[in-house]
């Protein structure tokens, strides 16, 4: 495969829905302390019968976004209690599933994951978790629309082995699901195979030859 | 033949170290991973490791063809020939 040159550089900007522009700018801006740096009041427009909105942008660190659109006018579209703003899920959908989707935001240490606690824990908006992962720590609330905000930080750099085994992990999951009934068993087998594969290389590699 | 494949990142040490400390078991190297060996069955006591559940519960890395996980939980990693 040829090696496509990586130009991106990391997130403009992350969008979502708001029903709640009061909730949102306490929680953003007055708990959290993210600087409104942009935003845009537009009349509706277009084909589709579009509301007047308000499209507005907190600086999240690294001259990264998180965006909300508010719509004069509009109210929630479901309200079954799980799930956000955005979505809205059944009895029969498991919470891992529904947690799944979230965004994470870093910081660089211990300190600062405790000072965004401090803060959260001082609102209406509490901490519900706090988790050591394999190798990053993290805190969790949702915010008043009901998404699910992490701030993490990293327990240790990431080591280039990780990398290497990331890609080997990928490689077995693309052969794995190219089959019927993918498991982590079978991946894990796929991928002990790769290790075997690849070692002559990683050998060669290791003594420079 | 009964072998695991362990990454060797800083949190996966304790259990390379508990996992050798059994004579049937020997702990060798393939690339960045520990490769861990036995004729027979390897069990690995979690706790004895000191790993915390998150780090427990992704440490396995690779297993051969020809060996499986027959216990995997709080108390122990268990790995026998298929």
């Amino acid at each position: 495969m040829t090696k496509l040159d990586h130009r991106v550089k990391g997130v403009d900007h992350a969008a979502f829905p708001t029903f709640d522009p009061a909730g949102t700018v306490r929680f953003y801006r007055d708990v959290l302390g993210f600087p409104v740096v942009h935003s845009i009041c537009a009349v509706g427009w277009g084909p589709e019968d579009h509301p007047d909105f308000i499209h507005f942008f907190f600086d999240i660190g690294n001259d990264d976004r998180i965006a909300f659109f508010y719509y004069f006018g509009t109210e929630p579209y479901h309200q079954t209690g799980r799930g956000d703003a955005y979505s809205a899920f059944g009895p029969d959908v498991p919470t891992y599933f529904i947690r799944s989707r979230h965004l994470a935001i870093h910081v660089d240490g211990y300190e600062d994951l405790m000072e965004y606690r401090r803060r959260l824990d001082a609102s209406q908006w509490p901490v519900e978790m706090q988790i050591q992962h394999e190798t990053i720590e993290s805190i969790y609330t949702h915010d008043p629309n009901g998404y699910m905000i992490e701030i993490t930080r990293a327990l240790r750099p990431v080591t280039p082995a990780e990398d290497l085994d990331a890609n080997l992990t990928i490689d077995a999951l693309l052969d794995v699901v190219a089959e019927p009934g993918p498991s982590l068993a079978k991946l894990l087998a796929r991928k002990a195979e790769l290790i075997v594969e690849r070692a002559a290389q990683w050998e060669l590699e290791r003594t420079g030859l | 033949m009964t072998t695991l494949y362990v990454l060797d990142v800083p949190e996966n040490t304790a259990l390379a170290q508990v996992a050798a400390e059994d004579p049937a078991v020997s702990v060798g190297r393939i690339g960045p991973y520990f490769e861990i060996t036995a004729g027979g069955a390897i069990t690995i006591d979690r706790r004895a490791t000191g790993c915390r559940h998150a780090v427990w519960y992704s440490a396995v890395a690779a297993v051969a063809r020809d060996s499986r996980i027959t216990q995997h939980d709080k108390n122990a990693l268990r790995v026998e020939p298929a």
